[in-house]
């Protein structure tokens, strides 16, 4: 049979045609997708990468919602001026606590991969309650409001961290049960300041090549 | 036929691009003597103000102090552009010509080199804009040139190749097509070359 | 009606966006109208309210007429339209909240997933079981692009919204770091490839010979650019992720069948230019023609870019800068929307049986959105060009010869052009927004019968 007339036969049956189209686009993601996230290196943490604490999360649960990553990346290329700009590049060990990835895909700002420590948590409530006061160009949205919630204000922080370690994240009874008690009367903003002082100090490329 | 372009004409499509199309219409020049007596001169200007305007002023990338490039390294930047512009002239014109019989419009050769040259002049006199290479004000002054460009090529074509306004709509976007792909086409290439260390070293 | 709607909603937003990157301080201090809530509506807001209701539309529209049949039950194709709506504006105003997935055009969080999924899934029934009720045989070809975009996306969509629910607002990715990162470009890269991409090109195959009244050029290579377009866009996902944590072997194939992905693209386009060629006549007439000429000139574009970026010596440059932002706008403006406008300049005149209230006014139109898109994609080519180099800029002794802050204050000149661009392109859409209003006011839509089918045709 000619290659026309078996394509007939596609197009004249749904059944078909609707087989085949998804037996045709599954195989990439089968040969690509697949054994790529059961590999090792991606899912093992670097010996120097440990999963959030209880204010860390909060804190990056908020960068989530406020939409960071939408400007700010979190993957340092190895290329020489970007290791130079921003330290290590980012080994995929570092990451492997990171649910949802923040790598983020533009750099409206600067990237935040290894940015905790470089900055102090004053300038940092400054910088998020008024970019342009510490950064006198900047186009940085202002987040005033992060100093007026309470981090635990919906109180599920304890459902949090239990859902991460049914996936996988080695939290201890004890850990989940002091959470709350980590978070009372800290604001958004100090949970967020607090995730920024970890990234990159909770995660480093240890001894990975 | 007339097969002599008159230089007057490329002055006169400032004011009167219209006659200067169906002027046009009415000759047959050889593909020659309009790269010769045309293409080439206008094709030079440009990297000839950029040469100027990189040596006095340094180029302005936005951030921070001009940058000098040293001169060796500018005069071989300006004959990689003047080739390139060569470049994409002969090829807009040798895929125009080949798009002409899917349209039913003229087929010769130099008809094809004298619309390119039509359409190409008012990116001529906006390279004028090289003289001082900031690149924002350089993008700022492409911008309304490459549109009157545009305009000239949709005006144009259909009087010059003799073919229906509707035809010649459809050719035109399709030479367009062909113009955005060779215009990314080039950046992406610069962009690989210069990522590599060939070129200018602006240190990347 | 909808899809205009969205349209002009999700462009506004965009423009709106455009705008605080210029005035940051335009969000006045609420979080609801912070940049970070605000792009995640304007993407959604264009792909998911505008692409396909947009796709939807067209896609009942023209698999009836193909087919020769009634649309397989109605009913429920009114509650996937309806119930699409719904969802896109719920879903808009959870992303307000903050509700977010942070994962790019899989934003909306795990209630809005399943009711996605089920939407979805109605579509593809309504969709097959008109196919499956066909008087000819042969499925025509734009049936199998939008069959195509049901079946791909629901693979890639279930997949890549697998998560734990913590409340109603959060949940956590079944997948994370870099396995995290490659599905969600599998479904990311195959959203728009899919999606923006082979769903519109379904309705380029119908429309395009409707208003040409000619066939398609080539039948046999359509169906060659199908297929192959259907199996190597998959595999270009990771071209997102260069120099990223992920496997070379995975970004290697990424480069290698982005590149293989520019034949069967560009087959498609050159079908639909050879198909046009000849129908000139109608542009005198028809203001529809020349918006879909010129898409496909940005198609080719588009399309060509893109394999251009996955190339891992350009990416170094390209990636993360507004290069990337510049290349999605010729698609999503060049291609996409001028080619929906067009077709919605064929369909609504004809859905209500009246003729086109202003062609004057959709010539305009055509002029503010190839000035906008030009504007758009130069400026952002400025930018991002910039951007890249300077990141990447090391003096002789070695050491990084700009601040990122510096060439930050750089850009807003060229964000500048690219909120103007916004503008005009926006301004354009309101146009037609108003020019279908005045078709369609006092008018019902007419019923129409199914097209019959020359006997010899029928399928027994």
């Amino acid at each position: 049979m000619t290659g026309l007339e078996l394509h007939k036969k596609l197009e004249e049956n749904a059944f078909l045609l609707i087989f085949g189209i998804l037996a045709v686009s599954a195989i990439g993601g089968l040969v690509q997708v697949l054994p790529s996230i059961f590999q090792e290196s991606l899912i093992t943490p670097t010996s120097t990468t440990k999963p959030y604490g209880a204010v860390q999360l909060a804190g990056r649960d908020i960068y989530i919602r406020e939409g960071c990553s939408v400007c700010h990346s979190q993957q340092i290329r190895p290329l020489l001026a970007e290791v130079k700009r921003y330290g290590p590049y980012t080994r995929a060990g570092e990451t492997v606590y990171d649910r949802p990835f923040l790598w983020g895909s533009k750099r409206t700002g600067p990237d935040l991969q290894r940015v905790g420590g470089k900055y102090s948590d004053l300038w940092h409530e400054l910088h998020l309650t008024d970019p342009r006061a510490v950064v006198v160009n900047s186009i940085m949205p202002a987040y005033p409001w992060l100093a007026e919630r309470e981090a635990n204000a919906d109180g599920d922080i304890q459902l949090k961290m239990r859902a991460l370690r049914k996936l996988g994240h080695p939290y201890t009874d004890e850990e989940i049960a002091a959470a709350p008690e980590l978070l009372a009367g800290l604001t958004d903003l100090d949970v967020l300041v607090a995730y920024l002082q970890v990234l990159g100090v909770s995660q480093s490329p240890g001894d990975t090549p | 036929m007339k097969t002599v372009i008159s230089s007057w004409l490329l002055f006169r499509l400032l004011f009167r691009p219209t006659e200067v199309f169906e002027e046009l219409s009415e000759t047959r020049p050889e593909p020659h003597s309009v790269f010769f007596k045309y293409v080439l001169w206008l094709a030079i200007i440009p990297p000839i103000f950029a040469y100027i305007g990189a040596s006095n002023f340094g180029w302005r990338i936005g951030a921070a102090e001009p940058l000098f490039v040293p001169a060796g390294d500018l005069v071989v930047i300006s004959m990689a552009y003047f080739f390139a512009l060569l470049f994409v002239y002969v090829s807009t014109a040798i895929v125009a010509q080949w798009m002409a019989a899917t349209y039913g419009a003229r087929h010769s050769l130099g008809i094809h080199f004298a619309l390119v040259t039509i359409i190409a002049a008012p990116l001529v006199v906006g390279s004028t804009m090289h003289l001082f290479p900031s690149i924002f004000l350089n993008v700022l002054v492409f911008i309304p040139t490459v549109m009157w460009s545009m305009y000239l090529l949709y005006k144009g074509l259909p009087i010059v190749l003799r073919i229906s306004p509707e035809r010649g709509m459809l050719m035109a976007s399709a030479l367009i097509g062909y113009l955005l792909v060779a215009a990314v086409s080039f950046l992406g290439l610069t962009v690989a070359l210069l990522g590599r260390g060939i070129g200018p070293s602006i240190g990347v | 009606m909808f899809a205009v709607l969205w349209a002009v909603i999700g462009m506004s937003v965009g423009v709106y966006v455009a705008a605080e990157l210029l005035w940051p301080t335009l969000d006045f201090g609420q979080p609801w109208l912070s940049f970070g809530r605000l792009r995640p509506l304007h993407t959604n807001g264009v792909i998911f309210g505008f692409g396909v209701s947009a796709l939807m539309g067209t896609a009942f529209y023209s698999v009836q007429r193909t087919c020769h049949v009634p649309l397989f039950a109605p009913k429920l194709a009114w509650f996937v339209a309806i119930g699409w709506q719904l969802c896109v504006l719920t879903g808009g105003l959870s992303l307000l909240a903050g509700w977010t997935s942070s994962k790019e055009y899989a934003e909306l969080e795990w209630p809005f997933d399943i009711a996605i999924a089920l939407l979805w899934v109605g579509f593809g029934i309504v969709f097959f079981g008109t196919i499956a009720k066909r008087r000819i045989k042969p499925i025509y070809i734009s049936n199998w692009f939008y069959g195509g975009l049901i079946i791909v996306i629901a693979m890639l969509h279930i997949i890549n919204s697998l998560a734990i629910p913590v409340t109603l607002s959060k949940s956590y990715s079944l997948f994370a770091g870099a396995p995290d990162a490659i599905v969600q470009w599998w479904y990311g890269h195959n959203a728009v490839g899919f999606l923006l991409t082979g769903g519109f090109l379904g309705m380029m195959y119908y429309f395009l010979p409707k208003q040409a009244n000619r066939p398609i050029w080539s039948y046999r290579l359509s169906i060659v650019a199908f297929w192959a377009f259907t199996y190597s866009y998959i595999w270009a996902g990771p071209h997102h992720l260069h120099y990223n944590a992920v496997p070379d072997w995975v970004q290697s194939l990424a480069v290698g069948m982005s590149l293989v992905l520019l034949a069967p693209s560009w087959a498609s386009m050159i079908n639909g230019i050879m198909t046009v060629s000849g129908a000139s006549e109608k542009l005198k007439t028809d203001p529809a023609l020349k918006f879909i000429v010129l898409s496909l000139a940005f198609y080719g574009l588009a399309t060509f870019e893109g394999p251009m970026m996955a190339i891992k010596s350009v990416n170094a440059i390209s990636h993360f800068t507004d290069w990337t932002i510049g290349h999605v706008h010729s698609g999503a403006l060049g291609w996409n929307a001028l080619i929906t406008f067009g077709t919605f300049y064929f369909l609504v005149p004809r859905l209500v049986g009246a003729s086109l209230y202003s062609v004057r006014l959709a010539n305009i139109h055509f002029w503010l959105a190839l000035a906008g898109t030009m504007l758009y994609v130069l400026a952002m080519w400025g930018a991002g060009v910039s951007q890249g180099l300077l990141w990447l800029s090391l003096d002789e002794i070695g050491e990084l010869s700009f601040s990122f802050k510096d060439i930050m204050a750089s850009m807003p000149p060229y964000y500048a052009l690219r909120f103007v661009a916004g503008l005009i392109f926006l301004s354009g859409a309101v146009l037609m927004t108003f020019n279908f209003y005045m078709t369609i006011r006092g008018q019902r839509t007419i019923e129409v019968e199914p097209p019959p089918v020359a006997s010899h045709r029928l399928s027994t």
